[in-house]
């Protein structure tokens, strides 16, 4: 039998399941046989879980394994796409499984086949005898996810449909059948929210993008990632409120109702589209707008099933101005940090708009995991800097920001700051900012106009220097990316999510998110304190992740994060042993205070009306 | 008084009195603390455990910078503990520290910035009153009071060693320092405490050795300077000097890096430096001699000025292009980067740089002059040693490492 190194293993083993080896975030190009193949099983990702499932011995050597092993060229494409989000090389999982199978053929083991059995050909009746498997290895790759509470559940098959038609048709097969089903929109959940015993819906195939500029929407299949739909409304000079890069629009606009800072403007859930059509889990196709539908604009406080399966979303366009740019606004304190950006939310200035934590700060900015400990620490500690209040403004935005702030990072700044924090960091230079015992805050000097030139010769701002955090092998690559200016460019970088990619970079992230209304500090104080104490008490690895405000800010979605190795059963066992106390917590929470709501509870209803999750009449 | 003149000076012959030094971790509170500890007395000091380390680390770690030998670091008894922490004194005096004679209150934050409001009142009024109430409770009969010579806040000329009930100040430190005094005042006048206040002006390294366990105050600047000289030096030796030039920093021709930095001064005036050896020296002697209480400047009575230290620093660091000059310099010429860093920092510290308050030494001078004890002058070759120590050190980063 061939040998599994543990090394590698265990390099297998922390795939975040995040695909951002399936969307081309870099210009990098993609994992050749990715495109060709569409199974997540012939990504990056896929094969990371052959590796980890060869190892556990929880699936054979099966055709398609054999076939994704080969069709991994070693090109070394996933090394920087992954390493860039979750610091993780996969180059050497991808040579280990060549190898493996290799050993395996030399040594002559055998190559498990499947049985097609009726299911399986009546589903490649619907969709093609390519798009619909039973392949262990196959299944394996949709079986399970980071989440450690969700156990790992085989599915019996894994069909890639390619029209609307054929998926109504796979849910009435599936309704006769008896067999459970479950939709990836792009092969990954991180919740464990999407296994299923029956079918996996893997709707990759369906990518679709139509834009109807006289409409302002785009048409959009429920195969085509975040990352995509922004990248095209770009070109056109538009925009949309985008979910995660790697994430499906239409996926997540059902399950979440899509949030990003941008929701200070663009709202969230019903917000987001136009329309959307979705075939019922009666095998019915229809669109949210027929008045003769199901209303799935109304929000039920429960959780709900969602409408059935999104076969394509009229996705919202945005204008934008050839002015916008970022700007971070420093703050010690937790309260003024979202005072201010409440009154930005009132106001109505500035596009996108969130509080951050100099664990979101630190984590975004920088390229390694050790840096970003090291920003971590040195951003409270010697610049007093404990949030910023980050936004996205046009010219007069700025103004406004610059008269009402007392100190502004702009985007000339952040990009030194960036290219430059390996020095910031510097044990010397942060002593001299630690014991400044002048009148103004460190980050106000920072942040005076006037101290550019000295900043650029402490910070020595370039890709190379900031190329000097990541591995040796890797510096190149990042001198070529950080080259680019779209790298250190806030709109473009915020529109886009990648760098907010890295915030499981640490460790799997537990990502909790709770609708607030922004003027209650105390409720903040006590939705916060009390995910930080459950952590405490269960010797949880947390942190606040961001606030939002929206709808004028007067409320806001909040995000607390616990962070976990997924690969430890201790770990596993803490999350666990935390998760129900966290629960009645909250709903004891929510059904004191109005406007406080766990967004489980939009699970699923990401369609309905803002106004009925986060009012309450 | 809880305690009468000659039962205090027997106590203290027979080394019986137990002396609690607070702030013991700090700059001043240690060398106190390893001054009375090396005179024989029975010394408790009291500190929080920080950055990881206990109390008791970080004293065996002081001790080895002081070079205690075993057996008076022995003998030193080290009390963890943070004098800000609710009913500390009340546990304390039932506890650990029941049975205290005197106490040598140093801890204290020296921080001047209106943004540190909060801290410095903290550390300077709180924490004051809560080391008074444990001397009331502990039976202890002396009370040491470290303050500063600034409690005489935005006066001009002569400043006499008496009580000041009222401002104005100049800045946070000053204010709730000279709020403490009062307290301290009110609280042994009413429990019949002795009560003495020592008064130093700005405390820097030891004018001997120029070691120091500080690097602020006094040092700041330089250090600030030298960092940014090396920077350049790189930017100029490395990268093709671009980032130098445009600020005008070059290379003189003596090898020195010219750095055009305009430091603003008024033209009378300078600061009122004390090497810690000095005001160690000077604390002994009223400790000892001043039995009856009083209020005890320690200064220096020939201010440094600003150009001199300047000059000084030129010289040590082969640093060139830094001036002083009149405001009216930069009504001509706006402040540069390097200008405005200096500013913004010095800013806090201008009313101690061009100061024309003398300190009166009518208490303090008879006891200090006693024993010959004489501040010393503040000249090149004192500014020498202690930079050099600050070198060596790295401006404190290497202290422990030897």
């Amino acid at each position: 039998m061939p040998r599994i190194d543990d090394r590698v293993r265990a390099t297998a083993a922390q795939c975040r399941h995040y695909a951002m080896c399936k969307i081309d975030y870099l210009a990098t190009g993609l994992c050749p046989s990715g495109p060709e193949k569409h199974f997540v099983t012939y990504y990056p990702q896929g094969r990371m879980d052959l590796y980890r499932g060869l190892a556990e011995g929880r699936i054979p050597v099966t055709e398609a394994l054999v076939e994704a092993a080969d069709t991994c060229t070693l090109c070394g494409v996933c090394d920087p796409q992954c390493h860039f989000a979750t610091g993780l090389r996969p180059t050497s999982v991808m040579s280990a499984l060549k190898g493996y199978v290799e050993d395996h053929r030399r040594e002559k083991g055998p190559v498990v086949r499947t049985v097609e059995d009726e299911d399986l050909r009546n589903i490649r009746e619907i969709v093609g005898r390519d798009w619909a498997t039973n392949d262990p290895a196959v299944l394996w790759t949709y079986a399970d996810d980071p989440f450690p509470l969700a156990p790992p559940q085989m599915p019996r098959y894994v069909v890639l449909p390619g029209t609307r038609e054929e998926v109504a048709a796979i849910v009435r097969l599936a309704g006769e059948r008896g067999l459970d089903l479950a939709i990836r929109g792009n092969g990954g959940s991180v919740f464990g929210f999407v296994f299923t015993d029956g079918v996996v819906l893997d709707m990759s195939r369906m990518r679709t993008i139509e834009f109807d500029l006289d409409n302002w929407v785009a048409a959009v299949g429920p195969g085509v990632t975040s990352f995509e739909l922004q990248q095209e409304a770009c070109r056109r000079g538009l925009r949309v409120n985008a979910a995660e890069p790697a994430a499906t629009v239409c996926g997540n606009l059902v399950c979440t109702g899509t949030f990003s800072t941008w929701s200070n403007v663009y709202g969230t859930a019903a917000d987001n589209f136009v329309d959307m059509e979705f075939v019922g889990r009666d095998g019915r196709i229809f669109r949210l707008n027929d008045k003769r539908g199901p209303n799935h604009f109304a929000f039920e406080h429960r959780v709900a099933p969602s409408p059935g399966v999104c076969t394509k979303a009229f996705v919202k366009l945005h204008p934008m101005t050839d002015d916008e740019e970022g700007l971070l606004v420093p703050f010690e304190g937790l309260d003024e940090a979202v005072r201010f950006a409440r009154e930005l939310g009132q106001r109505r200035i500035g596009l996108a708009l969130a509080v951050l934590g100099a664990h979101y700060i630190a984590t975004f900015l920088t390229p390694d995991e050790g840096l970003a400990g090291r920003v971590k620490a040195a951003l409270p500690e010697a610049l007093g800097i404990n949030y910023v209040v980050f936004t996205i403004a046009d010219r007069f935005g700025r103004e406004a920001i610059r008269m009402m702030a007392p100190a502004v990072i702009d985007s000339s700044l952040l990009r030194l700051l960036m290219l430059g924090l390996p020095r910031l960091v510097e044990p010397r230079w942060l002593d001299l900012v630690r014991s400044y015992e002048g009148g103004l805050r460190p980050f106000e000097i920072l942040c005076r106009p006037e101290m550019r030139p000295v900043i650029e010769a402490v910070l020595q701002p370039s890709p190379e220097t900031i190329s000097e955090c990541v591995p040796e092998g890797l510096r190149p690559f990042y001198r070529e990316l950080y080259a680019r200016p779209e790298m250190t460019d806030m709109v473009w970088l915020n529109m886009h999510r990648i760098v907010s990619a890295r915030m499981s970079r640490r460790k799997h992230m537990v990502a909790f998110l709770v609708y607030v209304p922004t003027d209650r500090l105390d409720v903040i104080h006590e939705v916060i304190g009390g995910f930080g104490r459950v952590a405490g008490e269960h010797g949880l690895d947390h942190d606040f992740g961001f606030l939002t405000p929206m709808d004028l800010g007067k409320r806001a979605i909040l995000e607390y994060d616990y962070y976990i190795d997924h690969t430890d059963p201790l770990e596993k066992d803490k999350i666990a042993r935390a998760m129900p106390v966290l629960e009645p917590w909250l709903d004891a929470l929510a059904a004191r205070v109005p406007g406080v709501l766990s967004l489980k509870y939009v699970f699923s209803q990401g369609c309905a009306r803002k106004d009925g999750f986060l009012y309450r009449v | 008084m809880r305690i009468e003149t000659g039962p205090l000076l027997e106590k203290r012959a027979a080394r019986a009195s137990r002396i609690l030094v607070t702030g013991a971790a700090g700059f001043l509170g240690s060398h106190i603390a390893v001054a009375l500890l090396r005179a024989g007395h029975r010394v408790a000091v009291l500190a929080r455990a920080s950055k990881g380390r206990s109390a008791r680390d970080r004293f065996a770690r002081l001790a080895a910078w002081f070079g205690l030998d075993e057996r008076t670091t022995a003998a030193l008894e080290v009390v963890e503990g943070d004098v800000l922490d609710a009913g500390w004194a009340a546990a304390e005096s039932r506890g650990g520290l029941a049975g205290i004679d005197e106490i040598v209150h140093c801890a204290s934050s020296t921080a001047f910035s209106e943004r540190k409001r909060a801290e410095v009142e903290a550390a300077n009024v709180d924490g004051l009153r809560n080391v008074l109430d444990l001397a009331v409770r502990s039976g202890c009969g002396f009370f040491h009071h470290v303050s500063t010579a600034y409690v005489a806040g935005r006066r001009t000329g002569p400043c006499r060693e008496d009580w000041v009930e009222a401002g104005p100040f100049t800045n946070v430190y000053e204010e709730t320092k000279a709020r403490g005094e009062i307290m301290a005042r009110d609280a042994c006048r009413h429990e019949g405490l002795r009560l003495n206040v020592y008064r130093p002006t700005i405390v820097y390294g030891d004018s001997r050795t120029g070691r120091t366990l500080r690097f602020n105050a006094l040092y700041y600047p330089v250090k600030a300077a030298v960092y940014l000289r090396d920077i350049y030096l790189t930017d100029i030796r490395e990268r093709g000097g671009r980032k130098a030039a445009g600020l005008g920093i070059r290379l003189s021709e003596s090898g020195g890096l010219v750095m055009p930095i305009r430091i603003e001064v008024a033209p009378a005036g300078g600061l009122n430096l004390v090497p810690v050896d000095h005001c160690v020296r000077a604390f002994m002697a009223i400790f000892e001699d001043g039995l009856d209480g009083g209020i005890y400047h320690i200064a220096n009575p020939r201010p440094t000025r600003i150009e001199d230290l300047v000059a000084f620093g030129k010289r040590r660091f082969q640093m060139e292009g830094i001036e002083t000059c009149g405001p009216e310099a930069f009504a001509a010429q706006p402040k540069n980067a390097l200008e405005v860093l200096y500013d913004s920092y010095l800013e806090v510290y201008r009313p101690y740089m061009q100061d024309t308050r003398s300190f009166d030494t009518a208490n303090a001078a008879p006891i200090l002059g006693k024993r010959g004890l004489v501040c010393p002058v503040f000249d090149y070759e004192v500014f020498l040693r202690c930079m050099d120590y600050a070198v060596e050190a790295d401006w404190g980063s290497k202290l422990f490492d030897r």
